[in-house]
C-alpha cells in the first residue's frame, strides 16, 4: 500500500516532536492510524495529566480532516462521553494547510480554552457555565481520576 | 488499496448512521450504553416484516462487537423469542453463515447489513408463515 508523501512527511516530523506536551505513534501495521497523548495545559484544570487518544487519516486526506477521539474519559464542555470532540478545524473550518501536529496543538489549546457557549457535552457546558469554578474542581478530578501522570509518562521514556 | 478504517472510527460512523433513526427498511441500532467508549455493546430492532407470521412485531437483539469488528463479523442474539432457522432456539444466538447477506463476511460489513439481512430472511417465502411463539416472551 502506497502512503502519500505526505502523510509519511508528517509521521516523520511528528517522531521527532518534542517538549510541545503532544505525542503520536502509529498504531501497529496501519500507517493512517495513530496513538495519540497530550498532555493537559498548564494553569487548566487538566493540568498533571496525560490523555489518550486515537486518530485516523481517512482516504482523502489532507483534503478531509483527520478524525480524532479522546480515548481518556474527560470532563470538558467540548468532549462529549464518547470522546468526540467539537472543534471547527475538524469540521468546516478545515483546511489541507493543517497537519496533525496542529490539530493534536489545536486540540491542547482547546483543554486550556473551554468554549461552552458552543457545547457537545449539554450537561457539562451548563454546569460551566452556572459554576465555573465548581465544574472546573470536578475536570481536576477526572484528571486525577482517569488520566496518566505526567510523572509516569516521564518514566515510560 | 484504500486507507482502512480502524474498528473504533468504524463504530463511531455505524453510531452516527444508526442515531439518525428508523430507516425505511424497518431496522434500527445503537449502543445499549451511551458511556461505553470502546462501543461493544449494541441493541438491535427489527420491525416485522409484512405479509409474513411477524407483520407488527417488534423484535429486539443485541450484537457485541469484539476487538476484531469489523475484520470479525459481531456476535448476534435475538433478545425477543422467534422460531427462524439460523437462530438457536435455546438461547437466541444468530448463526450468520446461514444469512446469504452476511455468509461470506467481509469488513465492510455492517451491524445494519446484518439486520437488513434477518428481516430478509424472516420474509423469506419458506420461513414467513413459520408458527411463532406468543408475543412478548425472550430467550
Amino acid at each position: 500500500m502506497s502512503l502519500p508523501k505526505r502523510i509519511l512527511k508528517e509521521t516523520e516530523r511528528l517522531r521527532n516532536e518534542k517538549d510541545t506536551g503532544i505525542k503520536a505513534t502509529i498504531h501497529g501495521d496501519n500507517l493512517r492510524y495513530f496513538d495519540v497523548e497530550i498532555n493537559g495545559p498548564e494553569g487548566s484544570p487538566y493540568e498533571g495529566g496525560v490523555f489518550e487518544l486515537e486518530l485516523f487519516l481517512p482516504e482523502d486526506y489532507p483534503m478531509s480532516p483527520p478524525k480524532v477521539r479522546f480515548l481518556t474519559k474527560i470532563y470538558h464542555p467540548n468532549i462529549d462521553r464518547l470522546g468526540r470532540i467539537c472543534l471547527d478545524i475538524l469540521k468546516n473550518n478545515w483546511s489541507p494547510a493543517l497537519q496533525i501536529r496542529t490539530v493534536l496543538l489545536s486540540i491542547q489549546a482547546l483543554l486550556g480554552a473551554p468554549n461552552p457557549d458552543d457545547p457537545l457535552a449539554n450537561d457539562v457546558a451548563q454546569k460551566w457555565k452556572e459554576d465555573e469554578n465548581a465544574a472546573k474542581a470536578t475536570a481536576r478530578q477526572w484528571t486525577k481520576e482517569y488520566a496518566k501522570k505526567v510523572s509516569d509518562q516521564k518514566e515510560e521514556a | 488499496m484504500t486507507a482502512k478504517v480502524p474498528r473504533n472510527f468504524r463504530l463511531l460512523e455505524e453510531l452516527e448512521k444508526g442515531e439518525k433513526g428508523l430507516g425505511a427498511d424497518g431496522c434500527s441500532y445503537g449502543l445499549t450504553d451511551s458511556d461505553d467508549v470502546m462501543m461493544s455493546k449494541w441493541n438491535g430492532t427489527i420491525l416485522g416484516p409484512p405479509h409474513s407470521v411477524h407483520e407488527n412485531r417488534i423484535y429486539s437483539l443485541e450484537i457485541y462487537c469484539g476487538d476484531n469488528y469489523p475484520d470479525s463479523p459481531p456476535q448476534v442474539r435475538f433478545i425477543s423469542k422467534i422460531n427462524l432457522p439460523g437462530v438457536n432456539g435455546t438461547d437466541g444466538k444468530v448463526d450468520l453463515s446461514k444469512l446469504p447477506r452476511v455468509a461470506n463476511w467481509n469488513r465492510d460489513y455492517t451491524m445494519e447489513r446484518i439486520l437488513v439481512g434477518l428481516r430478509e430472511h424472516m420474509a423469506h417465502p419458506s420461513h414467513r408463515k413459520l408458527p411463532q411463539p406468543a408475543e412478548g416472551q425472550t430467550f
